[in-house]
């Protein structure tokens, strides 16, 4: 198909450059448009032609047919960690997101992923409904600012953020993982000023990455020294992981497609946890990163220059 | 008053506004990538590998989009 692929992303999203020089070899037409540098380009875009103009750091294209849109930018404006916004820079964040989300013009487009569904998925209650509805196995799951009387607390649990919880002070910035918590620490007095999720605690767990790209799956098992992290793996300095693909079983695959296709989703990162052959669904990144799982035998990026190209 | 559970769970480090990109690197506008000594910064092939930089997607990348 002709037309351009258009890359909506960070100039420090260095993922999208091992996609860009897929695309280049598969002779892609593709613009990169980076949210810092969105200032300085000039930018014109008719919403009833569908005609989107731009100018500017050697670029000056007219794009009238747009075969593919690479939607890396998260539809939310959460402005953490944040200093206090000048007018300027107040301005220029919410109209620059609204303009991009405006790209929806471009509706027939192959979109990764439309931003609607983006928003969607982005939704952790959501997102965990419609998992439990496709058949996945779901945690028991609770979420708010008071858990008085609740059953999940009698047995060990989890505690993570509804949201991405980034945060800065001073010249620090705070990131939050998830915690194995004693139930007893989950007072009224240090919850009740933000909701979190509770979650019961898996054991003997080992936790799964499936990243799926249209009907490419590719399954990898993180562990460290061969076995499962019992915390948040994150945590564990990265030297000492180890990524293996898997093969999953055929009835998982089946409903990671009906989940990606009830979210109308071309692209996720869902997160599992395997515990003595169960495999209980965690949650789904519709953005998610592959970066980290790439390498010159797992190469994501040619799955993905490739849904972008057709 | 106590802090939220969430906020003392937190892991602090210094913050960074911008990754520290190896020296030399700068990004290609036209090309639309990263280049170092005229290759690409990011790639299977790179002294830098895939990961080029410290602050690579692994731990908070996904949550940072829309910031």
């Amino acid at each position: 198909m002709i037309g351009t692929c258009l890359i909506l992303s960070s100039i420090y999203d260095f993922s999208v450059d091992l996609v860009i020089q897929e695309l280049e070899k598969r002779n892609t037409d593709y613009l990169r448009i980076n949210k810092e540098n969105l200032h300085n380009y000039e930018i014109r875009l008719n919403p009833v032609t569908k005609e989107l103009h731009i100018a500017g750091e050697g670029i000056n294209r007219t794009i009238i047919n747009v075969k593919s849109i690479w939607f890396r930018q998260a539809v939310f404006l959460r402005n953490t960690p944040g200093d206090a916004l000048s007018l300027e820079e107040q301005l220029s964040r919410s109209q620059w997101s609204a303009f991009l989300r405006g790209l929806m013009v471009f509706e027939d487009s192959y979109w990764m992923n439309w931003p609607a569904s983006t928003y969607a998925a982005e939704s952790k209650p959501y997102q965990l409904m419609i998992a439990s509805e496709v058949g996945f196995k779901v945690p028991d799951t609770e979420i708010g600012n008071s858990f008085r009387d609740s059953k999940i607390l009698n047995s060990r649990v989890i505690v993570k953020s509804l949201d991405t919880v980034l945060l800065r002070e001073g010249d620090d910035c705070l990131f939050t993982y998830t915690s194995d918590v004693d139930p007893s620490e989950l007072t009224n007095d240090r919850i009740s000023s933000a909701p979190l999720t509770v979650q019961q605690y898996i054991t003997e767990k080992t936790d799964i990455r499936v990243t799926i790209i249209g009907d490419d799956i590719f399954a990898v098992k993180i562990t460290s020294n061969g076995a499962g992290i019992e915390d948040d793996w994150r945590l564990t300095k990265r030297e000492l992981i180890e990524y293996t693909d898997i093969e999953l079983p055929i009835d998982l695959i089946e409903k990671c497609r009906k989940y990606m296709k009830k979210l109308s989703l071309n692209f996720g990162a869902i997160d599992f946890i395997e515990s003595n052959g169960n495999y209980y669904f965690i949650e789904i990144n519709p953005t998610g990163e592959w970066g980290w799982l790439s390498n010159e035998v797992r190469k994501i990026e040619t799955y993905i220059a490739d849904a972008l190209s057709r | 008053m106590q802090n939220h559970l969430l906020i003392e769970l937190a892991k602090r480090k210094p913050f960074q506004q911008i990754p520290e990109m190896p020296e030399g690197s700068e990004f290609d506008h036209t090309r639309g990538i990263w280049m170092y000594e005229n290759k690409p910064l990011v790639s299977h092939s790179s002294k830098f590998g895939t990961q080029a930089t410290k602050k690579c997607d692994m731990e908070t990348g996904e949550d940072q989009k829309g910031e």
